[in-house]
């Protein structure tokens, strides 16, 4: 079930504390991350929304991390599961990937094995010799 | 009901049961293999998609209690400083291993000798050594032959994968303290090999390998099996172990995922549960409980890391994780430590930016966000790399696993109860290794080093609940996994274990099945080929 707009407008004041950019990275609501990016989390994993949802309820006013803290400490698994959702969605969006020059897991050729460099610095471990009893 | 006929009953598909299947299929024996999980193709696995951190914190998280899939059962681990970890599925725990690849040491067999603690293991590294490299061969080991840790220099199969800067960072640290440190080996191939495809480094082995290279027994071991005839039934959970009026095991009975109970029979049982899945079978059957040590003497290797991070770009998302280096600097026992046995170090990439994001300080829960993330991340994120460390977990009986009176799977089966505590040796030896380890990174040029001195869900490693030994009083099978009280009936995993040495514990399981099983084969005529 998606967000209610009153969630997403309570997840969007959580998410502007708790990513408020910074670092060379952009904020939540640079990259509008309670929209399309906290959906593609929570149809990934939709036995978040629940605990999620439960969370958001209980948030009224919040303007400083001692506010998200004060939630946090009423209901720690709540703020678990919205942890997870923003900073999934987060690091899943393209641009922050790009902002901290991460490409994803990406496959590369492992065929080359050793290199010569590497050879060398192997040299004094096989110098010193055997080190098993 | 289905009734099964076959010459050999096995139980697990994970890596024990997959070269206990294939060795009996090759020796003309009829098989039946009982796994409860089902296969997972390689496409299933995340690794290759962008959600990647996201589903390991859930699909294919290691602790079953967190996964909670069907065919997983519930662990009781509240009495426990470690979560026991595994995987249901053909291929077992090693779908989702690191694949890390490491013999034991010599010194590992004979610990009582050495040391004077626990127990030697009835044989030593020389007599297993044929059956590493017979397994090794079927695991696509790629490493460097020659590591001076081992008296044969451990021969690898393969030319070992790339260290890449992290490797070669950590090494540089390492030679400036005159440490010894080595290529990692793992069973993941540097190159195309008998049907598994080479490693692309993706770096994401823990959950589940998407490129079809790491070497897990669902790819190595049984195609050839079912081609030889193996029956491998999923989803079949086993409740009871069966003894005939002699109190010969003569079978299982196992439940479907519908909650029926079919039966399979065999003149021999083989039982490769694992280290928790084994025990628990066997208390729950009633069988070999003589001596008492069905259960005890559990062994997890608690694992403390030290993350070392840098004021350059390292690209430490890049695979293998598999290990890049290891090292056994510290490996054998120096008495003015005070501990006795060692530890094994392993270097690991950091892995994605969500390693970054959490406070683990016993702060605030807030403490790792806000400009704290963005920092933590801008300094972190792909500059940063793990010495890990396995610390030799010594035996100890009141470290055990029995049957919850209060917690049961979806069968109604009691769940497993875990009792265990880190000894005091435990904790001098992961305290002097973390102290060194946090030494070789700042030797390597680290500028921030973080120590985690013990993780929770760190029980990958499950050993000793069926103790293996001469003397049916004091152990539960013998030396090649025959369980003393109760004849045809097998123990073939870790459980077997005397001690846990202080490494990564597959290729001994799978050398020690191979051991056990041909010697089942040479000298059970009883077992007439059934083809």
């Amino acid at each position: 079930m998606p967000l209610t707009p009153e969630e997403r407008t309570r997840l969007e004041a959580l998410a502007g504390i708790m990513l408020p950019g910074g670092a060379g990275m952009s904020g939540a609501s640079d990259v509008n991350l309670a929209q399309d990016p906290v959906d593609r989390v929570l149809h990934i994993e939709p036995a978040l929304t629940a605990r999620l949802s439960r969370f958001l309820s209980q948030v009224r006013v919040v303007r400083t991390m001692p506010d998200v803290e004060t939630l946090a400490q009423q209901d720690p698994q709540g703020f678990k599961a919205l942890g997870t959702v923003l900073a999934n969605a987060y690091f899943m969006h393209e641009e922050i990937r790009r902002q901290i020059g991460y490409p994803g897991q990406e496959a590369r050729d492992s065929s080359g094995g050793l290199t010569g460099q590497d050879l060398a610095l192997l040299r004094p471990v096989q110098e010193r010799g055997p080190i098993h009893r | 009901m289905l009734e099964i006929r076959s010459d050999v009953v096995i139980v697990g598909a994970g890596p024990s049961g997959a070269v206990a299947a294939l060795e009996l299929a090759r020796a003309g024996m009829s098989v039946t293999v009982l796994e409860q999980g089902d296969w997972v193709a390689a496409e299933e696995f995340d690794g290759a998609r962008p959600e990647w951190e996201l589903t390991q914190l859930s699909k294919w998280h290691p602790n079953p209690n967190v996964r909670g899939r069907p065919e997983d059962y519930p662990i009781d681990a509240t009495d426990s400083e470690v979560n026991p970890l595994m995987f249901a599925g053909v291929g077992g725990a090693a779908l989702i291993y690191g694949a890390h690849w490491v013999r034991f040491m010599p010194s590992d067999f004979r610990v009582r000798t050495l040391d004077g603690v626990a127990d030697d293991w009835p044989f030593t590294y020389e007599d297993l050594a044929p059956f590493y490299e017979y397994v090794e061969e079927s695991m696509a080991v790629s490493g460097l032959s020659g590591n001076p840790a081992y008296p044969d220099g451990a021969p690898c199969p393969l030319p070992p994968l790339p260290i890449g800067k992290v490797g070669r960072k950590a090494a540089e640290g390492m030679n400036r303290l005159g440490w010894h440190w080595w290529p990692g080996s793992n069973a993941i191939p540097s190159r195309a090999y008998r049907g598994l495809q080479p490693c692309v480094l993706r770096g994401t082995c823990g959950t589940g390998c998407s490129d079809g290279a790491k070497a897990t027994p669902d790819r190595t071991h049984w195609p050839e099996a079912q081609k030889l005839g193996v029956r491998l039934v999923t989803g079949a959970r086993v409740s009871e172990v069966e003894t005939d009026a002699q109190g010969r095991a003569c079978g299982a009975v196992w439940i479907d995922r519908n909650g029926i109970r079919h039966r399979a029979q065999g003149d021999v049982v083989i039982l490769c549960a694992n280290g928790i899945g084994t025990p628990r079978l066997l208390l729950m059957s009633g069988l070999a409980g003589r001596s008492g040590m069905v259960g005890r003497r559990l062994m997890m290797h608690p694992y403390a890391g030290v993350m070392g991070t840098f004021d350059e770009d390292l690209e430490s998302w890049v695979g293998p994780a598999g290990q890049i280096l290891v090292s056994m600097q510290f490996y054998e026992t120096d008495t003015t430590r005070g501990f006795v046995r060692g530890a094994k170090w392993n270097c690991m990439p950091a892995g994605g930016p969500q390693s970054f994001r959490a406070g683990y300080t016993g702060g605030t829960l807030t403490e790792g966000w806000g400009p704290a993330l963005h920092d933590s991340v801008r300094r972190k994120f792909g500059r940063s790399f793990e010495w890990g460390i396995i610390g030799e977990d010594l035996p100890v009986a009141e470290n055990r696993l029995t049957l919850s009176e209060n917690l049961t799977d979806s069968d109604g089966l009691p769940a497993p109860e875990i009792h265990y505590r880190m000894s005091g040796n435990t904790h001098r030896m992961l305290a002097f290794h973390t102290a060194r380890a946090v030494e070789a990174m700042e030797a390597a040029g680290a500028i921030a080093t973080e120590v985690t001195p013990l993780i929770r869900d760190c029980g990958w490693h499950l050993m000793g609940t069926a103790v293996m030994g001469d003397d049916p009083e004091t152990s539960v099978v013998d030396q090649f996994g025959h369980v003393h009280d109760v004849p045809n009936l097998y123990v073939m995993d870790g459980s077997t274990f005397p001690t846990s040495s202080g490494m990564n514990p597959t290729a001994t399981i799978m050398a020690v099945a191979a051991r056990s099983v041909l010697d089942l084969i040479e000298s059970r005529g009883d077992i007439a080929p059934s083809r």
